[in-house]
């Protein structure tokens, strides 16, 4: 094949630069599933019945 | 109500939004890579090489469709961002932002493999070119939509800017198209067309229409997923994200949902 490695870097780029557009969104998507878990988890333990998620705190008698 | 109208106001609710493009994300991503697979191979094993440039024309079957589609994505955000502007549809905002990336990866391969070609057929990697000019004014138009997108906090008014850059830019698309026309250019004029009259030999020309078809469908892929990214992004802390991020989709609502998107249209 002629102009082999013409034709090879052209290739890689047009693979690179998709692979990137596929991998982004996912990131985006498991970045913002993975906040609003955390911010899930974080309003339970504010909401705890048993109020375990005080700090203690010991008093002077 | 019918159907399609139906449909499309359901649309425009966000948990039925991400159920969807969750859905027929990879659906499209699956058949750009089978169309392209066939692509790639006619373009790289069964095309015979060109008598002038040789085996280099082959870099034209990756070039051509990414041009295609720089133009056309940008046509397309400029599309969703008036129709946004003008009926403060949330949807139509986060689809007009989701092109901005993906209309910039195709420029970009379309300027970086216009330039591997050009040093073995013109001796330069670069030129100042009408249409690799205006073709790199296309690629800083997309990274300014995409700048002003994140630069602003408020996400609608981020998108409103953004919208009204990519709506004034498309004054640029006509100028790209015709470059090769109004000015002495070294790009070559149009060779393909396809209403006929193509100057390429028709044994070359499936394996370009099929790359052409492929990267139409992979733009959809990438469309549906970053607009469903961002679309999450915008709903964090709504319950539906909530329980969609511990495993249990939201079923069932698409009625109350629908009802939503009323709400979302207002300014």
């Amino acid at each position: 094949m002629s102009y082999q490695n013409y034709v090879i870097a052209a290739y890689a780029v047009f693979f690179v630069v998709l692979a990137w557009d596929f991998v982004a969104p996912r990131i985006g998507i498991a970045r913002e599933l993975r906040a609003a878990k955390l911010r899930a988890a974080r309003k339970q333990a504010r909401t705890a019945p048993d109020g375990s998620n005080e700090l203690s705190r010991q008093t002077a008698e | 109500m019918h159907p399609l109208v139906r449909w499309f106001h359901q649309l425009g609710s966000p948990p039925y939004f991400d159920r969807f493009a969750a859905r027929w994300a990879p659906v499209s991503y699956v058949l750009a890579l089978v169309v392209m697979a066939y692509g790639l191979w006619a373009a790289l094993f069964q095309v015979p090489a060109d008598y002038q440039q040789g085996d280099s024309f082959r870099i034209l079957y990756i070039h051509v469709p990414s041009a295609w589609m720089s133009l056309f994505v940008f046509g397309l955000m400029a599309f969703y961002a008036a129709i946004a502007l003008i009926w403060r549809i949330k949807l139509c905002e986060i689809l007009a932002m989701a092109c901005a990336a993906p209309g910039a990866a195709f420029t970009l391969i379309t300027l970086a493999t216009g330039s591997i070609w050009g040093k073995p057929m013109w001796g330069t990697w670069w030129d100042w070119d009408p249409r690799l000019t205006t073709e790199l004014i296309l690629l800083f138009l997309y990274f300014g939509v995409i700048g002003l997108y994140n630069a602003i906090e408020d996400r609608r008014a981020a998108a409103r800017a953004a919208g009204l850059l990519a709506i004034v830019g498309v004054a640029l698309l006509p100028v790209i198209r015709y470059s090769v026309v109004w000015w002495n250019s070294l790009h070559q004029g149009q060779t393909i067309s396809l209403m006929g009259g193509s100057k390429m030999d028709d044994s070359m020309l499936p394996p370009l229409f099929a790359m052409i078809v492929a990267t139409k469908l992979w733009f959809i892929g990438s469309l549906l997923a970053r607009a469903r990214a961002d679309n999450l992004r915008r709903e964090a802390g709504k319950d539906w994200v909530l329980r969609l991020s511990q495993g249990t989709p939201s079923q069932g609502r698409q009625s109350k949902d629908t009802l939503t998107q009323v709400k979302d249209r207002a300014p």
